[in-house]
Parts: structure tokens; sequence; C-alpha cells
């Protein structure tokens, strides 16, 4: 029995580490065609999300609701203190809310002379969130509606009050959403008073730096974060955040969205969405026919010729 | 070999692969969703670990590679690069698990901890490499040595809640062959 044994396993060695050889090369080749076309492979990616994540739906929501139930229960324990805040900010608010009423008023008056028509087009879809990424390296999160409910790639995606990121990834059901704290999120923004163009860097800190500004000197912390609507990415004018310094001297954003508590987003119906379906004309988009300048066609000149 | 089924094993088999999806599970639920200042270990792979220097016939090649290249595409990492460095990693391991059975237990850690280390390191400098955006240095660093401090732990729990333990030497299979 012993030998035969064996003998078997000397039969099974070269098998075996052909099956390890095989398997690591397939592995690989999924790395690499991921890398060459990440379209195709997120598509794959977000398919399996979506057939597996909805099903386990019945476990997550009491779970989670566990988990947050004894978070609450830890923060009764600093309950005087925040009552004092609160009616501390409460104070403050009071005074914001007689601005804003007199505010909207003389905006109404304003409107209702200039005959303004608001744009109709940003309707919302409003998803709860699902899961997070699993990963302290990726920042994203994964919403309960998808291409079903009419969600397509590129729409931005805030909570009440600011732009948390936007939908990158799309299955029938589900849906993720890249957050602005995300390593690979780079949005178009405009810092308000000055006018200034930058991009909203995320770098998996909860205050994404400002990148390629023009004139830091401009800018000063407290500023407002709006996105410019460059390059058809986003609709303008989204409220991204507040500008802060940052302990390291760069300039750095104060997302105005509550990231701690992310629940409810709603998914704004972005009227342009730039497709992405191959990486090949993301780097270089196909030119337009040149336009010719100068003396007319050879042709023309003959068939002038003819009439003259 | 692996086609040798023993009711035994499949149950081993079958504990880990549900333990696996059970952590992949946790890690998804929507508890954090602040960019953390450190990360925290990965359990996937030091249960991995664990279990192929353990108990190797529970972990079967398909298997880890279908629940890793599963945890790449949930988690959102690069699918196919760390299941491809994990699996090498568990075949290193599977061929010294023999010498692991007489060695003490502060030598196996060590080599786990060597194993931990170029898997990560592998996976940056291939990420660095295809050029694609790197986590924050300190995030990497503090799993990598988190994942290699749970290892003892992940191995004590395995031993008392699913008797996962070094098989001694001269232990025999149902078939009458030397494990």
């Amino acid at each position: 029995m012993a030998r035969d044994r064996q003998t078997r396993e000397d039969y099974a060695r070269p098998i075996r580490r052909l099956l390890v050889g095989l398997l690591v090369f397939v592995l690989i080749s999924i790395f690499a065609v991921w890398r060459i076309d990440s379209p195709r492979v997120e598509r794959v990616r977000a398919a399996v999300i979506d057939a597996i994540v909805p099903n386990l739906e019945w476990a997550m929501a009491p779970v989670t609701g566990m988990a947050n139930l004894v978070a609450d229960f830890q923060s009764y324990q600093s309950l005087s203190a925040q009552n004092d805040d609160l009616r501390r900010e409460l104070q403050q608010m009071r005074a914001w809310r007689e601005a804003a009423l007199q505010l909207e008023q003389e905006n109404a008056k304003l409107l209702d002379l200039n005959n303004v028509q608001l744009d109709p087009k940003l309707t919302y879809i409003t998803g709860v969130v699902l899961t997070d990424s699993g990963s302290p390296f990726r920042q994203s999160v994964l919403l309960n509606v998808g291409a079903h409910d009419g969600i397509l790639d590129g729409w931005p995606t805030m909570d009440g009050i600011g732009l948390i990121g936007r939908i990158s990834g799309v299955g029938r059901n589900t849906s993720r959403v890249l957050l602005l704290t995300d390593t690979s999120s780079r949005i178009p923004v405009v810092i308000q008073p000055s006018g200034q163009r930058a991009i909203l860097a995320g770098d998996n800190t909860i205050y994404p730096p400002i990148d390629f500004l023009d004139n830091p000197d401009l800018i000063r912390p407290g500023d407002r974060v709006v996105t410019s609507g460059d390059g058809g990415l986003f609709p303008g004018d989204l409220l991204v955040g507040q500008v802060a310094l940052g302990n390291d001297r760069r300039l750095r954003v104060r997302l105005a969205a509550d990231y701690e508590r992310l629940e409810f987003l709603r998914v704004l119906r972005s009227p342009v969405t730039e497709v992405i379906s191959d990486p090949g004309s993301l780097i270089a988009p196909v030119a337009p026919a040149p336009q010719v300048f100068g003396p007319a066609q050879p042709v023309a000149q003959s068939a002038g010729g003819t009439n003259g | 070999m692996a086609e040798v089924a023993q009711p035994r094993n499949w149950a081993g088999r079958a504990t880990f692969a549900a333990l696996a999806c059970g952590v992949i599970f946790v890690q998804l639920l929507p508890l954090q969703t602040l960019p953390p200042s450190w990360a925290g270990p990965d359990l996937l792979l030091a249960m991995t670990v664990v279990w192929v220097s353990r108990r190797p016939e529970h972990l079967p090649l398909l298997l880890v590679a279908a629940l890793l290249l599963l945890a790449d595409l949930m988690l959102q990492r690069p699918p196919g690069l760390m299941a491809t460095l994990v699996l090498i990693l568990t075949e290193f391991l599977r061929a010294r698990t023999v010498s692991f059975r007489s060695l003490a237990f502060g030598l196996e850690w060590g080599t786990v901890a060597m194993g931990i280390v170029a898997v990560t390191l592998a996976n940056r400098f291939i990420l660095m490499l295809v050029m694609l955006p790197q986590a924050p240095l300190g995030l990497t660093l503090s799993q990598m040595v988190l994942t290699i401090l749970l290892y003892p732990v992940v191995a004590s729990l395995a031993y008392l809640t699913f008797g996962i333990r070094r098989a001694t030497p001269g232990e025999f299979t149902t078939l009458g062959g030397r494990t």
C-alpha cells in the first residue's frame, strides 16, 4: 500500500507542478488583461459583485445596524459635552437662519424680476450604501441602484450637502461610487472668490489636496470649492467643500459632505457624461478631418475653367 | 494525494472556505467610510498561511486560487495580482510543512514572516512597474507588520476552535500512508 502510494506521488508531482504553473499563468494574465483593458475587466468585476452582494443584504443590514448601535452607545458617554456644543451651534444657526430667510426672499424677488428658469435637468436618484470597498487602500462604496434604475458611469454622487464622488462601475442592481478621497479620484474644481481652476486629487486622507493650482497666493483657507464642469465630467457648481491649510503646508479641501456616515446618497442625473468604452481613444481622441485653408482644390479650379 | 478523498479533508476545506467568505463579508460591511490613518491586518492572508503550514491538505490549490481571486474582485484590488503572489507563497510554505513539524514555533513564524514581507514588497514593486497608483507606504507597512503579528494569534485560535495543529511526525492517514 505504502509503495503504491509512493509511485502515485511520483506521477502526481509533475502534474501538480504543471497545475501550479498553469494557475499562476492564468492569474497573471487576468492581471495583465486588467492592466491593458481595464474597463472590460472592471465590468466583469461589477457583474460579480452585482451577483453576490445583493444576496447578502439580509445579513449585512442587521450586522451593520448592531455595530452602529454599539457606536451610538459609546457616544452617549459624552452626551452632556455634546449637548453644550449643540446648544452653542444652535445659537449660531439661528443667526444664519435669519440671514438665509432674508436672502431667500431677495433671491426669489430677483429671480422673478429676471424671469429665470432653473435648470430642470438635474434630477436625482437616491441609493442606499450596501458595502464599502473592504480595503483600507481603496475608498469607494457600493449603492443598491444600478443599470436597472438607469444609472450611468460617471454620474456625480452627493449626500444632502456636498459632493461625495462619482459612479465608477455599474452592475445591474448595484453601482460603485468612487469617493473623492480615493487615490485615483481626480475632479476639476473652481475655488470660488478668486475663480481659480484646479484639480482635487484624492490621496486616501480625509482632506484631499488641491493640485495644478495656478496661483496659490490668491487662495486662502475658508474659500469655497465647487466643481467646475470642465471636461464634461460633472455639472458645474456642485459644492465640494472649503479650502484648508494642511499640516504639511499644502492646500487641502475640507469636504462639505459627511463622510463619517454615508448611508443615503443622491446620484445626480448628469445631462452630459463621458462614456468610457475603450481605453485607446482616451489617450488620443480621434482627430477631426483637417480643414484646408488657401487656394481651392485643383478639381474645383478645372470646373471653374470650363465654366469660363 | 489530493485525489484520495477523505471526508475529514472535505470538511476541513469547507470550513476554510466558509471562514474566508466570512472574513470578506465582514470587511465589506460599511462601518468605516473615512480613510483610515493605519491599516488593519490582512486576516485572509494570515489565515491562509496558518492553514497551509499546518494542514496543507485542507487547502487545495484551486480553492486557494478561487478564494483569493474572489477577494481581489470583491475588495477592489487589482484582480489576480495578490492571488498570484499568495498562491506562490502557499506553494513555498507547502513544500516546507514537513520540516515545520520538527521546528520551533519561532523559526516557523520567522519563515512565514519573511514570506509575508516578500509578498508585500513584490506587490508594491509590480504595482510600481506597471505604473499603477500606490497606497501610502505607511498603510502598507502597518498592514504587513500587523499581519505578521497576527500569525501566532490566528494559529492558536485555529488550534483552539478547529483543532488545526501541526501533524506530529509518524501520524498516519486512514489509508496507511505517512502524512
